[in-house]
């Protein structure tokens, strides 16, 4: 990784808060990346504290700090957000905006992703899990992320887009090296590549307009009645793109390396596949304890929070994975505790930025791990899994998860 | 019983409805809580006080039957 750059720090930071933290660097040995996280509770370092990496930023540790950043977008603005900085940064509608203006793409997308459109696509997500885990169970093992959590949610955008399944291919390659290169020249080429993917797609559905989001997109109308400016059409398509892939495929791979090397949790699923209360009950838990993602915000003016001084442009990361084991707010946080009847997570987080697709994401994982408990006896982890396999950033995750099972005789 | 929401702090999650649809839904275009009767039967109190803990927005309070929204 190359991703250590380290300015002087700035004046306003007190030396009690400096601490020497990398979100990047999973140092080796460690299994799970959101173990750097958690150990710097552990160390008791400041719950606002600042680190010179990555360009210098801010980290709050607190639940209520961090719900606090969420919510109010006056100082914690989501606009040109990235760590280390980038700058100019596409504006990503309508991640990337801050209200007010924030509700025009929101308002636009929201209609797709309501528990009501959730409902009306779940048939739909069974049957392309179940086709996709039929072939798998058969053979016993495999590669958990480049079988199943990539395909999934990649075919599931494909889908959701109007676009051809055969299509995906191509989008799994585009998404590889989006997320995962650390070439800045091949980013930069695979930025451009997307764009013109989806200038292409959006001129499509200009011409032949159908029932995908795509269509909703480029033919919707702002007040004045007039299509959105091409720029943000584009920009929409790219936050789709970047924001409903690389999350869902993590925090699967997160929880079925939680399932495969334990028993007792893949027992109560499989206990509760015709239960859907406690079924959701426990994947509400998983959704807690396997939060993938930690968030930039950017300060927009200066101004003291908590007591300490921020300056307009400091840069602050909102660990999920930290807040949703907060004691103040969850009772045994670091217990996992399948039948939690107070649940308030904020792996999606909270306030108007509110994952739009959590209600998406939620359902995919519970469907995927429904048609897989139907179709796969007990798994485990695969004696060799491959190695440096882990990796930080904004969102955390795996690049090798091999499982195994017994197949039962036919 | 009654359950009063906070449109203004709602932001869709949909937990309230996951818990309790007898009492909550959501509506098509925002996703946002809809409470068709905010008296809640007896037999639904416990579930819907669960409902408004699980609130991640905080969007959600009980009152008592005679209190004004």
């Amino acid at each position: 990784m190359t991703l250590h750059f380290q300015p002087p720090p700035p004046d306003h930071v007190p030396a009690a808060r400096m601490v020497d933290f990398d979100f990047f660097h999973i140092p080796e040995g460690v299994a799970d990346p959101a173990e750097i996280w958690h150990d710097l509770v552990r160390r008791g370092v400041p719950r606002i504290f600042y680190t010179p990496r990555n360009g210098g930023h801010w980290v709050f540790l607190d639940y209520a700090d961090i719900v606090e950043a969420y919510r109010d977008y006056s100082v914690f603005s989501t606009c040109q957000t990235p760590i280390p900085p980038i700058e100019p940064f596409p504006v990503m509608q309508p991640q990337g905006v801050d209200p007010p203006a924030h509700n025009v793409f929101r308002r636009l997308l929201a209609p797709m992703f309501t528990p009501i459109a959730v409902r009306a696509m779940t048939d739909e997500l069974h049957r392309r899990a179940a086709s996709l885990i039929e072939p798998i169970a058969r053979r016993g093992e495999c590669d958990f992320i480049t079988e199943f959590a990539e395909r999934y949610p990649t075919g599931t955008f494909l889908h959701l887009f109007g676009l051809p399944e055969d299509r995906i291919d191509e989008f799994l390659a585009l998404a590889k090296v989006f997320f995962r290169s650390t070439d800045p020249a091949a980013r930069a080429a695979n930025i451009v590549e997307i764009y013109a993917v989806l200038e292409a797609l959006f001129r499509e559905k200009e011409r032949n307009p159908g029932t995908d989001i795509a269509t909703a997109i480029v033919t919707a109308r702002d007040d004045a009645g007039r299509q959105h400016a091409w720029e943000d059409i584009l920009n929409c398509g790219f936050l789709l793109f970047v924001a409903g892939l690389d999350t869902v495929t993590n925090t699967m791979a997160y929880v079925w390396r939680y399932l495969a090397t334990n028993p007792a949790a893949q027992a109560h699923f499989r206990d509760r596949l015709d239960d859907p209360d406690a079924f959701l009950r426990a994947s509400e838990e998983l959704m807690r304890i396997n939060a993938v993602s930690n968030l930039y915000r950017r300060v927009a003016h200066d101004c003291e929070f908590r007591g300490v001084t921020l300056r307009r442009n400091d840069r602050v990361i909102l660990p999920n994975t930290v807040a949703n084991r907060d004691p103040r707010v969850f009772r045994d946080p670091d217990t996992i505790d399948l039948d939690r009847a107070v649940n308030v997570h904020v792996t999606f987080g909270v306030g108007p930025h509110r994952c739009i697709g959590s209600l998406l994401a939620k359902r995919e994982i519970m469907v995927s791990l429904q048609e897989w408990l139907r179709r796969i006896p007990g798994f485990e982890l695969a004696p060799d899994q491959p190695p440096g396999s882990v990796f930080g950033g904004s969102v955390m995750g795996f690049t090798g998860l091999k499982l195994r099972w017994t197949v039962p005789p036919q | 019983m009654r359950v009063i929401a906070n449109h203004a702090l709602c932001q869709g999650h949909a937990r309230c409805e996951d818990l309790c649809p007898e009492v909550f839904a959501t509506d098509a275009v925002e996703g946002k809580v809809v409470i068709a009767d905010p008296n809640v039967p007896e037999a639904l109190e416990a579930k819907v006080r669960l409902a408004v803990r699980n609130c991640p927005e905080g969007a959600l309070r009980v009152a008592r039957s005679q209190e004004e929204d």
